[in-house]
């Protein structure tokens, strides 16, 4: 779901911190195991903190826009020219349907259905895909808190299949700073092999593992995230502000605005008329 | 947050916050914008019926923040109607149809306060089926100036035989629709045939109107929105309420009664409030209707 606020936005982007929790719902239904039924709403959990900028046309500023392009006709094609092929070799294609598409995927639902409980430390970091809030609708706030609490002091996690938009996904739910967090994960099929990185030569030194050991003992921290910050979104921000105060932006041209005739015999039309509307 | 179940032509639907006050400082409730809703609905929907919905929502009432949907909510009951369109990058974007009172009380329950639909149909999506003139004043000038404009732009359109309906926007502008509803009008011929007549009004009355956008041009005039004709932009659909301080609604006005009422010379009689608009509606009928249904050709082009 993308919200938009209606003109310009002056620094809309920069506080730097983008904190605000962004408690909008894109998604409802209910977490469900056993006889448990939670009814939440599905909440981002982070907001990439990219600077983004938009193409301008370097000689009037206008925004630009993507169209799609037919390289062998040299023309824009229009949305309804536009269909779905699967490159299956050079210029060969599977053409599907959007109704196709539409028969593969999976049903709406409205449930995450738990199907088992796991331990959350044998989850490798390379599955984490996305993470999200889960936020308590009404009247599921009491069964929120309990398996907010017991998974907290267990650790674990509960596995789940859910599906959103046109997907359906393996998730995590767990217990993260007293709240719910749904975290997607990657299907096996995802993860690239690994083979074949190790070096093949495996012989270890006592010696030195024993010194890297101690180095990384000496290093040891508490992870605190707040110690570190994007510098380089800082410095771009800093450097917008400055350039914003020192000069006034461009502005884009807010429609063709050439004085053009329009068509002649229209325009010939419209001068009769107006004549005569003004002797009324 | 309270919560009812309203039952609407066999159809269940969850209904939310109906005390909260959504225009605080006149005091109209969501209950009271379902209300309206269900009462303009015959009047409103055939013009919301098969038309990508831009909803705009105000969850925390006409004085909060409010943000733009074009995309229909993915939290949408099943019987919802949509359609997969294609936007102009060629992603494609599921909208809400609003074919039903079901979905009209669905949207208004997510606080969707105005609706805003394209000139063309969600199956024709590059096929206006009328070409608009959005009259909005800039500063210094207000609607009876709008008035002027839309009476001197009826008058030339007489001249061409083409007929003309206008209504207000509910803020403070005014819209003056031809209707086409041919299947081979493109938003080409819209936005060519409203541009040449907005500059030929700008030529003849310099002192009152601009068709340029930019805003230095606009001060104590009006501008002749032309621009609007396009597959991209969407108009408030008439009989919506408009997020003001008051529930105004964008209301269809006779000629005769926009005449009088620029004789008159006070432009707040040219608001229409939701109260007003149920009960005219009821006794007039639908001013709009040949805007959706009366066949015209854009000559000369």
């Amino acid at each position: 779901m993308k919200t938009r606020a209606e003109g310009p936005v002056p620094w809309k982007s920069s506080s730097g911190k983008g904190n605000e929790p962004a408690l909008q719902g894109i998604w409802s239904g209910t977490i469900s195991f056993s006889l448990v039924a939670i009814p939440v709403q599905l909440a981002k959990a982070v907001e990439p903190g990219r600077v983004s900028f938009r193409m301008l046309h370097s000689k009037d500023y206008s925004p630009l826009a993507r169209r799609m392009f037919c390289p062998e006709e040299e023309t824009t094609v229009p949305p309804d020219e536009i269909i779905r092929g699967y490159e299956i070799g050079p210029d060969k294609y599977i053409v599907i349907t959007d109704e196709e598409l539409e028969s593969v995927s999976p049903e709406r639902s409205r449930t995450i259905e738990i199907v088992e409980f796991i331990d959350m430390k044998e989850v490798d970091p390379v599955y984490y895909d996305h993470p999200y809030y889960l936020v308590p609708s009404k009247g599921g706030e009491k069964a929120y808190q309990l398996l907010v609490e017991v998974m907290r002091r267990t650790d674990k996690a509960g596995l789940a299949k859910f599906v959103m938009g046109e997907r359906e996904y393996l998730v995590a739910v767990k217990s993260t700073e007293g709240v719910l967090a749904l975290i997607t994960l990657h299907y096996i099929a995802e993860i690239l092999p690994y083979e074949g990185i190790s070096p093949k030569d495996r012989k270890i030194d006592a010696e030195e593992k024993n010194r890297i050991k101690k180095s990384i003992k000496n290093m040891m921290a508490d992870f605190s995230p707040e110690k570190y910050a994007d510098g380089r979104r800082k410095k771009i921000m800093d450097l917008l502000k400055k350039k914003a105060k020192e000069k006034a932006p461009v502005e884009a041209p807010q429609v063709e605005e050439e004085e053009g005739e329009g068509p002649a015999d229209l325009v010939a039309a419209l001068k009769a008329s107006m004549r005569k509307v003004k002797k009324r | 947050m309270s919560r009812r179940v309203v039952e609407i032509a066999g159809r269940r639907l969850s209904v939310s916050n109906l005390e909260k006050d959504l225009y605080p400082s006149y005091g109209f409730t969501k209950a009271h914008i379902l209300e309206y809703y269900r009462r303009i609905a015959t009047f409103i929907m055939p013009h919301l019926k098969g038309r990508a919905l831009t909803l705009k929502r105000y969850p925390e009432g006409v004085d909060k923040p409010y943000f733009f949907e074009k995309r229909c909510p993915s939290h949408r009951p099943a019987w919802a109607k949509t359609m997969e369109v294609r936007r102009d990058d060629g992603e494609r974007m599921t909208v809400c149809l609003v074919n039903d009172l079901e979905t009209l009380i669905w949207v208004e329950n997510l606080a969707s306060l105005e609706l805003h639909v394209p000139l063309a149909r969600a199956g024709s999506p590059e096929t206006p089926d009328s070409m608009v003139f959005d009259l909005d004043p800039g500063d210094g000038a207000n609607i009876l100036d709008c008035a002027r404009v839309a009476l001197i732009l009826r008058d030339l359109l007489t001249e061409l035989r083409l007929s003309g309906y206008v209504k207000t926007s509910g803020k403070k502008g005014l819209h003056v629709y031809v209707p086409l509803n041919r299947k081979e009008t493109t938003f080409e011929d819209t936005k060519r045939f409203s541009k040449a007549v907005a500059e030929i009004m700008q030529k003849n009355y310099p002192n009152l109107v601009t068709a340029r956008m930019a805003k230095e041009y606009r001060k104590a005039k009006v501008f002749i929105n032309w621009a609007q004709n396009d597959s991209s932009k969407t108009m408030i659909c008439v009989y919506s309420l408009r997020a003001r301080e008051k529930p105004i609604v964008s209301f269809p006005l006779a000629w005769k009664e926009l005449e009088n009422l620029s004789k008159q010379g006070d432009p707040e009689k040219l608001q229409v409030m939701h109260s007003e608009a149920v009960d005219r509606a009821e006794k007039q009928d639908d001013l709009f209707r040949e805007v959706i249904v009366k066949k015209q050709k854009l000559p000369y082009l």
